[in-house]
């Protein structure tokens, strides 16, 4: 239905509006265009007005009873309500309990994460120090490495020190023996680098001749090949021999490789 | 009406003194339309408090930008009266309104409830009866005018007419009192 002013008016539609008579549909059309037309509003508040006063003048007062009845209904229904309210105020509890759970489920899943962190930090902290450990005692080699080789550079490169070389003889034709030899420190070296290699059991060991006696200086180490060998007093030559592993306790004169005189 | 407006705001946050105050202002023209369609005091007074339990429910739906507070109470209490009367007898047609004349005698009301008063009671007997059939009997213009047994066209120009009949009437009045009150 296609609604004007003028058909609005004809139809007497503005009275059947506010008696209730019309759709919702009609009544939305009717809304609008009062709400656009103060005129047509005017109108509609002056008939609203009228039918007001035309109810007021034709009021039968009702028994008090309904009154006294209807407030009673509101003041039980109202406690029904507050009751719903106060159903309905668990449910922010539940919200944050709902809260509560979610924060202490992510909690949990955090402690459990970094609980693995932890585990993971722990290993990599071992690695570290093992890895120190290793380097710490590699530190440890190195420094005396260098302190021997500091010492035995000195003891080289001291002024006072006399070198020796000692030529292998028919059995072991290709060994050379280089020593160092310092009478004022008392010390002696020796670059075992050109000995022929042996056999685990055996091993090269120096002897100092003093006076015809032949006296231990020390094994010769498999690992070095620059070593600091005992200094014996009055020593007329340096010899080396084989001998069985660990050194011996007087020298195998028939596996002597080599041998120098001092001067 | 700046009162009223103040009295439906307290009722929209449910204060129960509001609703007694507009119960007071607006129980009794309601109650007069009840009583006019259902013509049963006990049927009426149930009426009449489930439209102001509405009332106390539905405030919030109240818009004031549409139309008066008692025109929201009259629509109300008119479609609940209707209601109870397409209840109450299963084999009356909701367009069938003989219901009324058949059952006359059946009601035990007081005459005076049924009569109309003010200004529509000055109007002329057509006019009257166009404006109680819409108004205190809950028909449409559609269903009155073949209860007055007049073309739809010639019963809406009655209502037209009646209106402004009571306008006038309103009008008067009002120029008698603020005569009245200038000469005071």
């Amino acid at each position: 239905m296609k609604m004007d002013k003028k058909t609005l008016l004809e139809d007497g539609l503005l009275e059947q509006y506010l008696l209730g008579q019309l759709n919702a549909n009609e009544c939305d059309q009717i809304e609008k265009i009062l709400a656009s037309d103060a005129q047509l509003r005017a109108q509609f508040d002056q008939l609203e007005l009228d039918f007001e006063t035309i109810g007021l003048e034709n009021a039968i007062t009702p028994p008090t009873v309904v009154k006294t009845e209807l407030l009673d209904t509101i003041k039980t229904t109202e406690k029904k309500v507050t009751k719903v309210v106060s159903l309905s105020k668990e449910r922010p509890n539940k919200m944050y309990l709902g809260i509560a759970a979610s924060i202490a489920a992510l909690l949990m899943l955090s402690s459990i994460w970094m609980f693995s962190q932890l585990n993971k930090v722990q290993e990599e902290l071992q690695i570290v120090k093992s890895d120190n450990t290793e380097l710490n005692s590699t530190i440890e080699n190195l420094n005396v490495q260098l302190e021997e080789s500091n010492v035995a550079y000195n003891a080289i490169a001291n002024p006072d020190t006399e070198q020796y070389i000692l030529k292998g003889n028919d059995l072991a034709p290709d060994a050379k023996v280089v020593s160092y030899v310092n009478h004022n420190t008392k010390t002696v070296i020796v670059n075992s680098e050109r000995l022929p290699e042996l056999d685990a059991e055996h091993d090269y060991q120096m002897w100092a001749d003093v006076e015809g006696e032949m006296i231990n200086m020390g094994v010769i180490s498999k690992n070095k090949t620059l070593m600091a060998m005992t200094y014996i007093d009055h020593a007329e030559s340096l010899n080396i021999t084989i001998e069985p592993a660990g050194g011996n306790d007087h020298p195998t004169v028939e596996r002597l490789v080599t041998n120098v005189y001092l001067r | 009406m700046q009162n009223d407006n103040t009295l439906i705001q307290q009722l929209k946050s449910k204060d129960e003194r509001a609703l007694s105050i507009l119960y007071d202002k607006y129980s009794g023209a309601i109650y007069g339309v009840i009583i006019k369609m259902i013509r049963d005091e006990g049927k009426a007074q149930n009426i009449l408090q489930d439209t102001f339990m509405t009332v106390w429910d539905k405030a919030e739906n109240y818009d004031a930008n549409k139309g008066r507070f008692y025109t929201w109470v009259y629509r109300i209490a008119k479609n609940k009266t209707l209601n109870v009367l397409r209840k109450s007898d299963p084999f009356i047609q909701t367009d069938d309104f003989s219901v009324y004349t058949n059952k006359k005698e059946d009601i035990s009301i007081d005459s005076e409830y049924l009569e109309l008063n003010g200004a529509v009671k000055q109007l002329e007997d057509h006019h009257k009866e166009a404006i109680e059939l819409v108004y205190f009997k809950g028909l449409t213009h559609r269903e009155a005018h073949i209860e007055m047994d007049v073309p739809l066209g010639t019963f809406k120009s009655y209502v037209r007419q009646a209106l402004k009949q009571v306008r006038e009437i309103y009008s008067r009045t009002l120029s008698l009192i603020i005569l009245i009150l200038n000469a005071l």
